[in-house]
């Protein structure tokens, strides 16, 4: 189990590296959407292993609402507006996004080691960790509604296999699943979807909002 | 008589449900009725016994919260009745407003009611769901811009309050908060994953640092949903903290949240100096308070029953504020402070109440607001050396001449137009009411008391 966990955990921060680096939208939401997939699978197999429903249930949300759902529905809305595809102006330039996003791997570990390591004791534990400051960095970094959105997913699916694999059985995680994800879809159904309306995805600076 | 206890949640989630069915004006008397029974119900509780089954967990703290809660909602929809009328092109029609009201009420109540922190981050988190498109109500690009940061940060913070829970129960084996108070062996993980929850919570809370969402929210949210983050929510995410910290009483986890209030204090005092729109100013405000309330709640005894004062007495006065707010902007359709003059003599109820319930949230006696500050200063000076408490006083004078210098200056400033455009309805008089409330919490201390210590008014 410890060696499937570092494996997937090893293709998650390769994906989401790639999402740090890459500039067209579309990549993005078909590279998170396969992070999700592995991560729904990871969890099914977990859940068939240590026979558990709740684990189970997560996988399935999972896939439907991470992998599927939110994915293709954010697609289907860049396909209607073409221009929109690509993010002109990220905050961070690429290139810095690239030296940013290696560093945060390699302070991820560190930290863990240095913090949570000592109760944990298990060194994999680390990975975790990584994608949750990778989900972060991914919504700080960028102006785009849908990549913010896909950090902030990239988080919940970083806590989801923190949670299945370190500690099992937490009684209420389908429900804190099923919440979180629907923060998702009210964001992309209520929001981003307006905002797209009103002629832009990117996030901008009013006066009004300023102070 | 068990099901007294899940009547508050029955009234709101069945309340949202009818708002649902497309009648005009349905929507609003079947909201106010079930925000009244609500009120009603949660008075009764605190003539019955703390309760406690595998779902709920019913003492003092919790009858406090929801008295709290049902009331302010109760007057957010009498308010809302005549506010919506002057929102010109809403987002979504009248009836789905109410459906998320109530639904928004309903995550609230249950956040108070449950018997454990999984399910209390449920709740916390059910609020954003239930909340976020309200802050979009006015459908306009700004308002759209803060709902997504409100979403964006909100939700990053209750990720952190996650993994908070998961710290906890990877030590305790439960998140049951009954057999949790019974006492927890703490060790270091506890005490991060508590740390880490304070900053969660606080998140929603508009604790520093992660405040910056609050005053574009208030900022851009329509007034009676100002009013509702400010008065309840913001109280019902540190309710979370305050059990949290009756679970872990340790001293690190209560240090830590002490500095996180007295850095919000301090940040929102000096941010209220530059300030030039209203509604920001009172968003400042609200985070100014609820600092003051995180550093209350961490030092307990009678800075906690302070806290519990404040937070009690901020809800009334600062919902007044922005129900205000919203009565102003609707005749001066400007949110602009310079461009408010004149509002005793234009509107003279609106700018006389706006005057004392601005006193109110910046803790001038004889408001319940007063007592509860002076019962947390007198907890910082028993802890702490003098110059903490002459610093929180300072920051609290910083926010009160702010505050009442702006406030004054809309008030009593010449008017453009002598034309009294003001008229006596539900809009006038509630926050009126809200004002006389906060004033009346002073005469409810020692029953306030009663039920912290005891469970229940005998």
């Amino acid at each position: 189990m410890r060696e499937t966990f570092a494996l997937v955990g090893f293709f998650e921060i390769l994906m989401v590296l790639f999402m740090q680096w890459e500039i067209y939208t579309k990549k993005i939401i078909t590279t998170f959407s396969i992070s999700s997939y592995i991560i729904a699978l990871f969890l099914f197999y977990l859940g068939i292993v240590q026979n558990s429903p709740y684990v189970i249930a997560l996988s399935l949300i999972s896939a439907f609402v991470r992998g599927f759902f939110i994915p293709w529905y954010m697609k289907r809305r860049i396909v209607r507006d073409h221009w929109r595809e690509r993010e002109i102006k990220p905050v961070i330039s690429t290139a810095m996004s690239i030296v940013i996003s290696l560093l945060i791997v390699v302070f991820a570990y560190v930290l863990y080691r240095i913090t949570f390591y000592n109760s944990i004791h298990l060194v994999e534990g680390s990975i975790p960790m990584a994608l949750l400051l990778q989900g972060a960095f991914l919504i700080i970094s960028r102006r785009n509604a849908f990549i913010q959105l896909i950090g902030y997913m990239t988080m919940e699916n970083a806590l989801f296999l923190f949670e299945g694999y370190l500690f099992p059985g937490l009684p209420f995680i389908v429900e804190a699943g099923i919440v979180l994800d629907l923060i998702g879809i009210i964001a992309i159904a209520g929001v981003v979807v307006r905002m797209m309306k009103n002629s832009s995805v990117e996030m901008n600076e009013s006066d009004e909002l300023r102070g | 008589m068990n099901y007294i206890y899940t009547l508050p949640m029955f009234f709101t989630l069945a309340a949202s449900l009818l708002c649902l069915v497309k009648k005009t004006y349905f929507e609003e008397v079947v909201s106010i009725i079930a925000a009244f029974s609500t009120v009603a119900v949660a008075f009764i509780m605190v003539f019955l016994p703390s309760y406690t089954s595998h779902y709920l967990y019913i003492d003092g703290l919790s009858k406090i919260m929801l008295i709290m809660v049902s009331m302010i909602y109760a007057s957010t929809v009498m308010f809302s009745t005549t506010y919506m009328k002057y929102i010109d092109n809403p987002s979504f029609e009248k009836h789905f407003y109410y459906f998320l009201m109530n639904l928004f009420a309903f995550s609230m109540l249950f956040t108070v009611s449950v018997n454990d922190l999984g399910l209390i981050w449920v709740g916390v988190e059910a609020t954003t769901v239930t909340s976020a498109l309200l802050v979009a109500t006015e459908n306009t690009e700004t308002s759209i811009e803060a709902t997504w940061r409100y979403i964006i940060i909100v939700s990053v913070g209750l990720i952190i309050s996650l993994l908070a829970n998961i710290f906890i129960y990877s030590v305790t084996g439960t998140l049951n908060i009954q057999q949790m108070m019974q006492g927890v062996q703490t060790n270091k993980i506890l005490v991060l994953g508590a740390m880490m929850a304070v900053i969660g919570y606080g998140t929603k809370g508009g604790i520093f640092p992660m405040h910056t969402w609050l005053p574009d929210v208030h900022g851009k949210a329509p007034a009676p949903v100002s009013a509702a983050f400010s008065g309840i929510l913001l109280a019902v995410a540190l309710y979370a903290v305050a059990r949290i910290m009756q679970i872990v009483n340790v001293g690190t986890v209560k240090e830590f949240a002490f500095w996180l209030g007295l850095f919000t204090v301090a940040v929102a005092a000096t941010l209220m100096i530059v300030q030039k729109n209203y509604k920001r100013l009172f968003a400042y405000s609200t985070m100014e308070n609820m600092g003051m309330m995180l550093m209350g709640l961490s030092l307990g005894k009678y800075a906690f029953i302070g806290a519990v004062i404040l937070t009690l007495s901020h809800a009334f006065a600062k919902s007044s504020v922005f129900y205000l707010s919203g009565n102003i902007l609707a005749r001066y359709k400007s949110k602009k402070i310079e461009n408010v003059k004149g509002v005793s003599q234009r509107m003279p109820f609106t700018g006389y109440t706006l005057f004392f319930s601005a006193l109110a949230v910046t803790g001038t006696p004889p408001f319940g607001t007063f007592i509860g500050e002076l019962l947390i200063i007198y907890g910082i000076l028993k802890y702490f050396p003098l110059f903490y408490a002459l610093l929180v006083i300072s920051f609290l004078l910083v926010a009160f001449i702010s505050i009442n210098y702006k406030v004054g200056s809309m008030v009593f400033s010449k008017p453009t137009d002598t034309v009294v455009t003001e008229r006596k309805r539900v809009g006038t008089i509630v926050p009126i009411v809200n004002t006389l409330l906060a004033f009346l919490v002073i005469f409810f201390v020692p029953q306030i008391n009663q039920l912290l210590s005891v469970g229940m008014i005998k």
